[in-house]
């Protein structure tokens, strides 16, 4: 039996009909539409379905979507500002090179934005211990890490 | 990869969790973090009827740490605030820092402590501190509470001393005493996203000397069906100071308790070599601390 | 972002040839170049990180089914029976397929193509898909294959290739090739036996890699659309080779290829993994046009595992003879490959290892003796760095082991026996040019290499290595003569500049690249530039992303499609001047006259006048490499499997690593990596930064934590991302990457590869960095801490 549910996403409210044991990953994408959130490996251990759940990042391919209920969830869409201007994360991500194939960076960015919420000054330590979820196969992650130090520094000086 | 199909309850008390838990018995699974449950429910080994998600239960979450008074954490409480928590970072360095050090970022902010015990994995992480640090486990039912030693709490691969009807509720901290010193330290292939191959905890505290060792307890995560704490290395280091030798000796005297098994991660060979080289510098590492050097 | 002064002169006037006035080649004019050397962030980066670019599992069609593959549970067994009438039969179940409904064989080298979609009568390998469901929703689809009975007679499973050829009498694994051998072969040149027996140091090693694949974050996708009225299919896939599938789509099903189109849709990355055409591919076709509706079939992790096409296990001996200075007189080199259970790309990569030894030093004598070998595993395949990796590591660790011998510098017997521009190796493989020396040295004198080597404490070590690639090949993998790649430029007022080509981008940023080429080409900016491509039908033909072949093919040919554009906007721009037309030079989006500069117009103006008269301008330009055959140049015989191997450039690289050994829990530690590349002129600096960053991870992932297990039946032991473990940012160097002054003058823009070169050195000068450390040397890869712990104990105990 589907249940009509609410999903707070990006600041709509969405209904979706779902199944309990739908995974939060699939409705957001096939239910949602949204498809900027990867699946890359179904398991919780790449880091590409990450998504902000009360602005914390949580990987949405082990999270059932009925569990997210009531929740204020941020998916990689919900990052641009209104203006039409990328967040300065995603600025820095294009200006440094730290894109390349693309598949990882939606999750990285958000873990990126998680983890300079909670510190807008870190050390390249603490960016590499927050960010060792995100599995990249193209970058090395040097150039991401150079992203979320520019970040910072936008960040602190704008406080966005 | 789809989950079996399951009713899903969402309690917002401890009462109405309890009652579902009564009620539902064995063919309920409870859902705090599910960094581990939704992995086993992917991969069908096993499929509950019920799942009960503690998510809205405000009770179940949180860190209680007063001064002289130890610390109580609820069973949901997510490691990611165990890892940032300034009090338990000061009181209980090891389990923040082990705490810490499980998964990834989004694990943490996922994950709860009672989740990382529950799972009952051999390669936990947080139940060696704790059971280092000689933390109880609360657990309840609708017809009232018991405490129970963490360590007697987990009984071995995926094996609970958890009667139909209860569920881990908390967890109770005992202070620190004055100059002791808990150390934790992990060893795995990479230093994120790991299952360790061994991992360990010791607690030392000291003599009003400052050298003599009062108590100590080493407790091992990864080589034994659940957390091992050392008998021989209490045996040998009680009131004694320590010595690089005599130091050697316990940590050979815990390689010996060490039953690891061969696996994918590591051989049992290396996972007990590793028991004496974590057991060594652990040891130091605790003793100088509760020495304050 | 920094934007150069585009108004900015240069201070000698260029021909359109490049040449000044003066005569001084435009190479050496700093300024020569607006587009080409810039380092401008990728085209594709805002959508990416808006998380709006489209990759082929976020498509969905009008009336879209899913399609899923039923898989072997045994690694080796016939086939005795498939009863699918239970998951017919399941409501929203549209189709079931199975093997013996396509049984034409594929494969990317066709001669030895002996692959099917799905297997028929027999299993060679664990994961093997059996059946396949089209249905209504992915739930209805996975339940399906719950219901579909395969009875199988088991058979014994063969997991090594020496067990393999040993045990060839009991048990073929493919019923043509006897001995369990896919092929084997011999190249000898020159006079191998004597000149060891003239050397002054001799030494042969035997070396085991171990068996990473590619962890491309997207699995592999595909989505098939088949209008049963037209007879036209169209296939969206996760891929770097359109036009391979394309060609084996045409196999399998048996459509003309005209009646086939092949759409990249975003590639979340490939390293060679999806460099062969996938059963996803074809079943989602298959289904398609069983069922009349669009079918999408994407993989989950554990089956992209399970059907990975990872690189070679090879099993090596290698053996050096250097004469009394330490000049290199013969190399001889024994491989066993570990073939897995399918040809796929196999004879290229048998052969492309053995081309290894020719470069980057002079080999006057080599020998080569090699077989790949079926085993029942996934089929081995392309994997960044294709044939490289494992002889590279080999001979490089074999190098810096006789410099010892010597009582030199590895860094000294490497630069004496380096080969320089214009180089023809004894197999006939030409260099045109190298820079390879100034990669040794830069890598060496940034890192302190030579202070540092034997006398850090133990523990501590440094070790280097060098390396090179292809860029590109001399050959198409079947017999034709046309060009590689085919470009066409089109210009006009409405749509300005579009490329249209069938270039893949998988993630290497090669639109990026190719728009700052056109750019450079047009005397525009790159952001004025369109990019179509990975299209069959849109674009014109190109052969793919694989062997590093594609800023070099896609450059050459759109210099030769820009010559006819700019030749008809300067004979349009001069009547409307009034000066002739070879005085003039088009630039920032003007062209002007090099004689008199006051004479000059907007580009656009001209573009306009132009098109007002004739339409839309088009230039069409292709790329043929030069096809140099491969013979012993001393006796001039031709040499089996000796095409393979050649290129119409060569990139060059050396690596050094420090690292810290863990000596008490067996753990490395990477701490640093110096790099220098040559890699021609760097058409975007940052993006080769990128490549070569990204490669020395990849590769220290491979060196120090990856291999898939099996177990004894064949079955996967770890096929997810939490035990097959690739580096996470933990696990990252500090890395000082250098590119070092480069061009070569026989290239277009003076371009090389560097997306695979490397790679290269990165096995071996960690393994050397190891040895320096602890003063033990590795044969076995991975490295891990066990190895250490024991391989010291071992020292300790004196059995070493």
């Amino acid at each position: 039996m589907k249940k009509l549910i609410e999903l707070d996403i990006n600041g709509r409210i969405y209904e979706v009909a779902i199944d309990a044991r739908d995974l939060l990953i699939d409705v957001i994408r096939n239910k949602v539409g949204l498809t900027g959130s990867k699946k890359g490996c179904g398991d919780g251990d790449c880091g590409a379905c990450t998504v902000l759940i009360d602005g914390k990042p949580e990987l949405s391919c082990i999270k059932l979507a009925i569990a997210s209920q009531g929740k204020k969830i941020t998916t990689i869409e919900g990052l641009v500002q209104e203006s039409g201007q990328l967040h300065p994360i995603q600025q820095a991500y294009v200006d440094h090179g730290a894109v390349q194939c693309g598949f990882c960076t939606p999750g990285m960015i958000l873990s990126s934005k998680a983890l300079l919420d909670r510190n807008p000054n870190p050390t390249e330590q603490y960016i590499k211990h927050e960010l060792s979820g995100n599995i990249c196969r193209c970058t090395g992650y040097k150039r991401i890490i150079e992203a979320v130090e520019a970040a910072a520094k936008v960040w602190s000086k704008e406080g966005v | 990869m789809f989950l079996n199909h399951f009713e899903y309850f969402a309690p917002k008390t401890p009462a109405e969790t309890l009652e579902l838990v009564a009620r539902l018995g064995s063919k309920a699974k409870i859902l705090a973090g599910g960094t581990d449950l939704m992995v086993v429910m992917k991969a069908k080994a096993i499929s509950p009827d019920y799942l009960i998600d503690i998510n809205g239960v405000e009770e179940f979450k949180g860190i209680f740490c007063e001064p002289g008074k130890g610390a109580v954490i609820g069973t949901n409480t997510k490691l990611a605030e165990i890892q940032f928590s300034e009090a338990i970072q000061e009181k209980y360095p090891a389990l923040a820092y082990a705490a810490g050090e499980v998964g990834s970022s989004q694990v943490r902010h996922m994950a709860s402590l009672g989740g990382n015990s529950c799972n009952a994995s051999p390669a936990a992480e947080t139940p060696t501190p704790l059971v280092a640090l000689g933390a109880k486990v609360v657990l309840s039912s609708i017809s009232g509470e018991r405490e129970l030693p963490l360590e007697e709490f987990i009984l071995g691969v995926r094996v609970l001393d958890l009667a139909e009807g209860e569920m881990l509720t908390k967890f109770i901290l005992p202070e620190p005493k004055l100059k002791s010193a808990c150390r934790y330290a992990y060893m795995g292939r990479r230093d994120a996203m790991e299952i360790d191959c061994v991992n360990m905890a010791v607690t030392i505290e000291l003599e009003n000397d400052g050298e003599t060792v009062k108590n100590i307890e080493l407790v091992m995560g990864s080589v034994y069906p659940r957390p091992l704490a050392s008998k021989e290395v209490t045996a040998l280091l009680l009131g004694q100071k320590l010595s690089d030798q005599l130091i050697e000796k316990a940590a050979e005297a815990a390689q010996g308790e060490a039953k690891p098994i061969d696996d994918i991660r590591a051989s049992a060979e290396y996972r007990r070599e590793i028991v004496k080289v974590l057991a060594c510098r652990l040891i130091k590492e605790a003793y100088a601390a509760a020495k304050g050097v | 972002m920094e934007k150069k002064d585009l108004n900015l002169k240069s201070k000698w006037n260029l021909t359109p040839e490049g040449w000044n006035l003066e005569g001084v080649p435009a190479c050496q004019d700093e300024k020569r170049y607006t587009q080409v050397g810039r380092s401008v962030p990728r085209i594709d980066g805002p959508i990416k990180v808006k998380g709006e670019a489209i990759y082929t599992g976020d498509m969905t069609l009008p009336g879209m089914v899913y399609g899923k593959i039923k898989r072997s549970i045994y690694a080796h067994a016939i086939i005795k029976k498939i009863d699918c009438s239970k998951a017919r039969e399941l409501p929203g179940v549209l189709a079931v397929l199975t093997g013996d409904e396509a049984p034409n064989k594929w494969g990317i080298v066709p001669q030895a193509a002996n692959e099917t979609v799905l297997a028929v009568g027999k299993v060679r390998f664990y994961g093997e898909g059996v059946a396949a469901v089209a249905a209504l929703d992915e739930e209805t689809a996975e339940a399906a294959l719950g219901l579909i009975e395969v009875e199988y007679e088991r058979l014994p499973v063969l997991l090594n290739p020496f067990e393999s050829m040993e045990r060839s009498q009991e048990v073929l694994i493919h019923e043509d090739s006897k001995g369990n051998i896919m092929h084997a072969g011999e190249q000898v040149y020159g006079d191998v036996d004597k000149a060891f027996a003239g050397c002054e140091y001799v030494l042969e090693r035997e070396f085991h890699t171990n068996y990473p694949q590619h962890g491309f974050l997207e699995p592999h996708s595909a989505l098939a659309s088949y209008d049963a009225q037209n007879g036209q299919l169209h296939l969206w896939a996760s891929s770097q080779i359109p036009h391979y599938l394309h060609r084996q789509m045409s196999i399998v099903l048996e459509i003309p290829m005209n009646k086939i189109r092949v759409t990249l849709p975003t590639i979340g990355g490939g390293f060679g993994g999806k460099g062969e055409a996938a059963p996803s591919e074809f079943v989602a076709c298959l289904l398609s046009r069983k069922v009349g509706r669009p079918v999408k079939v994407v993989y989950d992790r554990q089956e992209v595992f399970y059907t990975n096409k990872g690189r070679h296990p090879c099993h090596m001996k290698v053996k050096m003879g250097l004469d009394k200075d330490g000049y290199i007189q013969a190399v001889d080199f024994d491989n066993t490959l570990d073939k897995g259970a399918y040809s796929g790309w196999g004879i290229v990569v048998l052969f492309y290892t053995a081309s290894m030894i020719h470069l980057p030093y002079k080999v006057p004598n080599a020998r080569f003796r090699g077989r790949s070998v079926y085993t029942n595993k996934p089929s081995t395949g392309a994997m960044r760095g294709l044939g490289g990796v494992q002889p590279r590591w080999a001979l490089e660790c074999l190098m810096d082991e006789m410099a010892e011998m010597m009582g030199i510098s590895p860094y000294e017997l490497k630069l004496k026996n380096a080969i320089e521009s214009g180089h023809t190796c004894i197999n006939n493989m030409f260099v045109p040019h190298s820079e390879f020396k100034k990669c040794l040295e830069t890598a060496v004198k940034k890192s302190g290499f030579l202070e540092k080597q034997g006398k850090l404490p133990f523990g501590k070590g440094i070790g280097m290595a060098g390396g090179y690639y292809i860029t590109g090949t001399a050959y198409t993998l079947y017999q034709n003569y046309k060009p590689h790649t085919t470009v066409m430029i089109r210009v006009d007022t409405e749509g300005g500049v579009t490329l249209l080509c069938a270039a893949a981008e998988i993630g290497q940023g090669c639109n990026t690249v190719m728009a700052q080429m056109v750019a450079e080409e047009l005397g525009i900016q790159y952001e004025d530039v369109h990019v179509q491509s990975g299209d069959t039908e849109i674009g014109a033909f190109d052969l793919g992303s694989f062997a590093s072949r594609l800023t070099y093919a896609a450059g050459a040919a759109i210099k030769m499609a820009c010559v006819e554009i700019n030749q008809r906007l300067k004979e349009t721009a001069a009547g409307m001047l009034g000066v002739r037309a070879d005085q003039l030079v088009i630039k920032n989006h003007e062209i002007y006259s090099m004689y008199e500069i006051k004479k000059r117009i907007s580009w656009e103006k001209a573009v306009e006048a132009y098109t007002s008269i004739n339409g839309t301008l088009v230039g069409m330009g292709n790329f043929s490499p030069p096809r140099r055959k491969g013979i012993d140049i001393i006796s001039g015989n031709r040499v089996q499997g000796a095409n393979i191997g050649h290129s119409p450039t060569f990139g060059f690289s050396s690596q050094v690593h420090e690292v810290e050994v863990d000596v008490e829990t067996g753990r490395i530690y990477v701490k640093k990596v110096t790099e220098a590349g040559d890699c021609g002129t760097p058409v975007n600096p940052m993006s080769v930064d990128g490549q070569v960053e990204g490669s020395i991870m990849f590769n220290i992932g491979a060196c120090l934590y990856e291999d898939q297990k099996l177990d004894v039946n064949g079955k996967h032991l770890n096929p997810n991302f939490h035990d097959y473990k690739t580096p996470t940012t933990m696990e990252m160097p500090e890395m000082d990457t250098n590119i070092v002054e480069s061009y070569d003058h026989s290239a277009p823009f003076g371009v090389k590869e560097t997306g695979e070169g490397a790679v290269q050195p990165t096995f071996p000068a960690l393994t050397n960095a190891i040895y320096d450390a602890i003063g033990v040397r590795f044969y076995n890869l991975p490295i891990t801490p066990e190895m250490v712990l024991k391989v010291l104990k071992d020292k300790k105990e004196g059995k070493l």
